[in-house]
C-alpha cells in the first residue's frame, strides 16, 4: 500500500484537506482550524486507505491449524440459532471472560454472547464484523474490548480502528448501542504501552462523545497501585486479568450494562 | 611458529563438537536456552520470570509446575485451588514459551532454593521453529537439567494436546514428539511420561470447544479431564516417597 509522491508530500506538510476535496466540512478550513483537522485526522485514520488498523484483515495462518478461522466459523454459525441481547466482542480479554465463574454469574443472565479471539487487533475484529459475525443477530447492546495487541500502530490508528468497528456496528446494527471498553493498563511498571493505552482511550472517548450510539466505559478499577506497579493477582501475566481482576472489572460494567439495556428498552 | 598450540586447539574443538553432538546442544536448537526478547515493550517475561524466582525463596513446594500456557491457565481456574495447592504446587508457566525459554528459566535462578518431590513439565507446542524429534529433544533437555539440579525430583512429562478443530500438520507434529518422549524418557531416570490427551480428539475428528475454547488452550472442562490422570500420578510418587513411608509408619 505505497503511497505516492503528492500523497507523501501532502501528509508531510499535513494538509489533509487535499485528501478529501469532497468532504462535508465547514467551509472556512485553515490550518489553524484545530476541530477541522482532528476531524480530517479522523477521517483518515478510520478509513482503511491510509490506517492499517481500520483496514479489515484476517489473520493469516502462520501456525498451521487454522483456529482463528474454525472461531470466526464458529460465531457466524453460532449467530445463527441465537438471540442474544448482548454481543461482547474483542481480544483475549473478551475471549478469556467467558472461560471464567463470572460470565456465567453476570452477563449469561443478559442473554450475551461472546465473540472474542485471543490475540486480534483492531483490523481482525473488523473483519470478522464484516464477514458474517454479525449477519443473523441484533444484539441491543455490542461491548467492544480491543486495541492492546495493535503493537505495530500508533495510538491514533488504534482509535481509527475503533472508531471504524463503531461505524460498521452502526451501518450494520443501526439500533445498537455500542459500549467501547477503554484498554487497561499493562506491564508490572510503567512502560510506553501503558502511556500508548491511555491516550488511545483518550482519542477514543473524544471520538465517541458525539455520538449517541457510543460511548466509552473506563473499566480500570485501579489496577496501578501508587508504586507504579501491577500486581499478579489482577493480571496474572501483567496482561491477561485474573479471576479477581474480572470480578472488579465486570461489577461495575454489569451494572452499566444493565443500564443500557433498560434505557434501550424504554425507546 | 609451532604447530602444537594449533594442534591443541583442534583437538579442543573436535572434542567440543562430539560433546555437544551428545548432549543435542549444538545440534539440536530446541535444547539451547533462550530468553523471551522484549518486543512489545512491557517487559512482561521478565517481570514473570523475576516473580518466579523471588517465590524459590520464600515458598517450599513439594510439586513445581513449569511450561507455557498451558500449565499458566490452570491456575487461573477452580481447578487449581481445589486439587493442586492443597500439594502445595507452584507454577512456573509462561504463556507463549518455547522449551528455550523454559531452559534458560530454569538456568537462571528457577530452581534455586527448592526441592520438590515431583516437577510436572508440560511445554513444546509452541516450538514453532522446530521438527517434532528437536522438540523432543528440547524437553529430554528440560528433564535432565531437573534431574541433575534437583537430585530428589521425580520428573513428571505430560504430552503434548492436540489442537486445531480438524486434523492439521501441528496435531501430527506433537504426536510425533510424543512418540520420541515415549521411547527416550523412560532412558532417564527418574523420569516419566504422562499421555493426559485421551479424548479430546473426538470419532469426527473434531476438538470441541467444550474442551479447549480456542481449540488449544483448555477450557475448565477440559482441565478438569486432564487432572485426573495427573493427580493420581502425582499423589501415587508423593506417596510413595521413602520419607512418607517412614512417617507414616512412626
Amino acid at each position: 500500500m505505497a503511497l505516492s509522491t503528492p500523497r507523501l508530500l501532502v501528509r508531510f506538510l499535513g494538509g489533509r484537506n487535499l485528501l478529501y476535496g469532497g468532504a462535508p466540512f465547514p467551509s472556512e478550513q485553515t490550518p489553524g482550524d484545530s476541530k477541522t483537522r482532528n476531524e480530517e485526522t479522523d477521517k483518515v485514520m478510520s478509513s482503511g486507505d491510509s490506517n492499517p488498523a481500520a483496514t479489515p484483515t484476517p489473520c493469516v495462518d502462520i501456525q498451521g491449524d487454522g483456529r482463528w478461522m474454525s472461531l470466526h466459523n464458529h460465531f457466524v454459525s453460532n449467530s445463527k440459532d441465537k438471540e442474544p441481547d448482548v454481543l461482547f466482542v474483542g481480544d483475549s480479554l473478551v475471549q478469556l471472560l467467558h472461560q471464567f465463574e463470572v460470565w456465567r454469574e453476570l452477563f449469561s443472565p443478559l442473554h450475551a454472547l461472546n465473540f472474542g479471539v485471543g490475540g486480534d487487533e483492531t483490523q481482525h475484529v473488523l473483519w470478522r464484523l464484516s464477514n458474517g459475525e454479525l449477519a443473523h443477530i441484533s444484539p441491543k447492546v455490542v461491548v467492544l474490548w480491543v486495541g492492546t495487541h495493535n503493537h505495530s500502530h500508533t495510538a491514533e490508528q488504534i482509535c481509527g480502528g475503533i472508531m471504524a468497528i463503531v461505524q460498521l456496528i452502526k451501518d450494520k446494527l443501526p439500533k445498537a448501542y455500542t459500549l467501547v471498553l477503554g484498554v487497561l493498563p499493562r506491564g508490572k511498571m510503567p512502560n510506553p504501552l501503558r502511556e500508548r493505552n491511555a491516550q488511545v482511550n483518550k482519542l477514543v472517548k473524544d471520538a465517541v462523545s458525539s455520538l449517541p450510539h457510543a460511548s466509552l466505559l473506563n473499566v480500570d478499577p485501579g489496577f496501578v497501585h501508587s508504586d507504579g506497579s501491577i500486581s499478579h493477582q489482577d493480571l496474572y501475566d501483567f496482561l491477561h486479568l485474573t479471576p479477581q481482576g474480572y470480578q472488579a472489572v465486570c461489577q461495575p460494567l454489569h451494572a452499566h450494562l444493565k443500564g443500557l439495556l433498560e434505557k434501550q428498552a424504554e425507546n | 611458529m609451532t604447530n602444537i598450540p594449533r594442534l591443541t586447539s583442534a583437538v579442543a574443538s573436535c572434542l567440543r563438537i562430539a560433546i555437544s553432538w551428545m548432549s543435542g546442544d549444538e545440534m539440536n536448537p530446541a535444547a539451547v536456552a533462550q530468553a523471551v526478547e522484549d518486543i512489545q515493550g512491557d517487559d512482561r517475561w521478565m517481570s514473570q520470570h523475576t516473580r518466579f524466582v523471588q517465590e524459590c525463596k520464600d515458598a517450599e513446594p513439594e510439586v513445581l509446575f513449569i511450561g507455557d500456557s498451558m500449565v499458566q491457565l490452570m491456575q487461573q481456574y477452580e481447578i487449581w485451588r481445589e486439587l493442586f495447592s492443597p500439594l502445595h504446587a507452584l507454577n512456573f508457566g509462561i504463556g507463549g514459551d518455547t522449551t528455550c525459554n523454559v531452559l534458560w528459566r530454569l538456568q537462571n535462578g528457577e530452581l534455586d532454593n527448592i526441592g520438590p518431590k515431583v516437577t510436572v513439565v508440560w511445554v513444546g507446542t509452541n516450538n514453532h521453529e522446530h521438527s517434532a524429534e528437536q522438540v523432543a529433544g528440547g524437553i529430554l533437555a528440560i528433564a535432565q537439567l531437573l534431574t541433575s539440579r534437583l537430585p530428589k525430583t521425580k520428573v513428571v512429562v505430560l504430552g503434548l494436546l492436540a489442537r486445531g478443530e480438524w486434523p492439521n500438520p501441528l496435531r501430527e507434529k506433537n504426536v510425533a514428539v510424543n512418540s520420541f518422549l515415549r521411547s527416550w524418557l523412560p532412558r532417564l531416570g527418574h523420569t516419566q511420561f504422562l499421555d493426559v490427551g485421551a479424548g479430546f480428539v473426538h470419532s469426527d475428528e473434531t476438538i470441541s470447544t467444550r474442551d479447549m475454547f480456542d481449540f488449544l488452550h483448555l477450557t475448565a472442562a477440559g482441565y478438569r479431564a486432564i487432572a485426573k490422570p495427573l493427580i493420581d500420578l502425582l499423589l501415587q510418587i508423593l506417596e510413595g516417597t521413602p520419607e512418607e513411608k517412614r512417617a507414616s509408619l512412626v
